[in-house]
């Protein structure tokens, strides 16, 4: 194949990579560079264009979805709905008990027990996803709350894949447990990295993340990435690596005097 | 006046390159001896930084050349004083290609 032929195609199937609304400006600027490179270095030259659309795409600017906390609610919410009608739709599965079946009407019970059961399984992922101390006071009652809704909202979701599992253990025994304990465990650790995202006074999600120091220069510096609360309620810093003077992320508040700061970014955007 | 932004070597490289008068992609990543793709992340990290600024080619130029655009870079008055403090954090940064030389090319 032609040298020039090969890397076009290699710039073009690099350009899926590159985010959707920034590709024709992306894939211009590497074909325009392409033909100033000879055909012998074509090739090679195209290989970076793989690692730049991914830089493209890891730094672009992120539309906060669920930002507030009703909104993240009512997603759960929705979500929690359509698993509880798939369930009904699907059929009953036998239960060990001889000629025993799980109906719809017992939906709730397991979700239930479900829940409880997932309430220590919690305990042990929040201590695998590290430590995390706020020491904030206010607002402790609101993110409790706010952990334990999300937790009963997801509980149909790991309900249903029970059912399935139930239902396909006898067609494929491995699949239905792997795809059961993966739901579990991906689903509870998304509300403790959900829950740790959010600022801790008023529970949006934090925004404007922004890198801090440099892993070559940590002598009495932490390095990281610090993310604000579009509110102006404070900083959360997360530092890369533990050490005695930066280990846990930190929450850092702000006084009220901040705040006509934030309000002024919050207007611009 | 706020501290210039430190940078690691490659990067002071890139910058260095660009100051020289290595407009463009890739003639940085020909003098500095970096592959592409170190060379346009690092480019466009250092544009979002606001150290050096980009620009496409006016249309009449590349019509007149038929070749396609090229975009060129150029340091910003933030990328001169990081390149400055680069300078005396690595000394040996002013022999990679000096505007000198790329003048006499």
């Amino acid at each position: 194949m032609n040298g020039k032929l090969l890397a076009y195609s290699m710039i073009r199937l690099a350009s899926f990579l590159a985010p959707a609304g920034r590709r024709a400006a992306w894939l211009e600027e590497w074909r325009s560079e392409l033909w100033y490179v000879s055909p012998e270095a074509s090739a090679r030259f195209s290989l970076g264009a793989f690692r730049d659309a991914l830089w493209v795409r890891r730094h672009q600017p992120r539309h906060v979805l669920l930002e507030s906390p009703l909104a993240c609610l009512a997603f759960l919410a929705g979500v929690a709905m359509l698993a509880f009608l798939t369930a009904v739709c699907l059929p009953s599965p036998e239960i060990p008990a001889p000629g025993a079946h799980l109906r719809p009407r017992d939906f709730p019970g397991l979700s239930v027990a479900m829940l409880a059961m997932s309430l220590m399984f919690l305990a042990g992922i929040r201590a695998a996803m590290g430590p995390a101390r706020y020491r904030t006071r206010p607002g402790r009652v609101r993110r409790a709350v706010f952990l334990t809704l999300k937790l009963a909202l997801v509980q149909p979701v790991v309900v249903t894949s029970f059912l399935m599992m139930l239902l396909t253990g006898h067609v494929v025994p491995i699949a239905g447990q792997v795809l059961f304990s993966a739901t579990w465990a991906l689903t509870l650790r998304w509300i403790v990295l959900d829950q740790r995202r959010r600022c801790p006074v008023c529970l949006r999600l934090l925004t404007e993340p922004v890198r801090i120091g440099s892993a070559s220069e940590t002598f009495l510096e932490w390095y990281g990435a610090e993310s604000a609360c579009s509110r102006g309620h404070g900083l959360l810093q997360v530092p890369e690596t533990h050490s005695t003077y930066a280990g846990a992320r930190r929450w850092l508040a702000l006084d009220a005097s901040w705040k006509d700061l934030f309000s002024e970014a919050a207007e611009r955007r | 006046m706020a501290d210039a932004p430190r940078l690691s070597h490659t990067t002071a490289m890139i910058l260095q390159a660009v100051a020289a008068g290595h407009e463009y992609g890739y003639t940085v990543m020909d003098v500095t001896g970096l592959p592409s793709g170190t060379v346009y992340p690092a480019l466009r990290r250092l544009e979002e930084d606001r150290l050096i600024q980009s620009k496409w080619e006016r249309q009449s130029a590349q019509d007149a050349a038929l070749r396609p655009p090229r975009k060129y870079y150029r340091l910003t008055r933030l990328g001169d004083t990081a390149l400055e403090a680069s300078r005396k954090r690595y000394p040996l940064l002013a022999r990679l290609a000096s505007a000198e030389e790329v003048r006499d090319l």
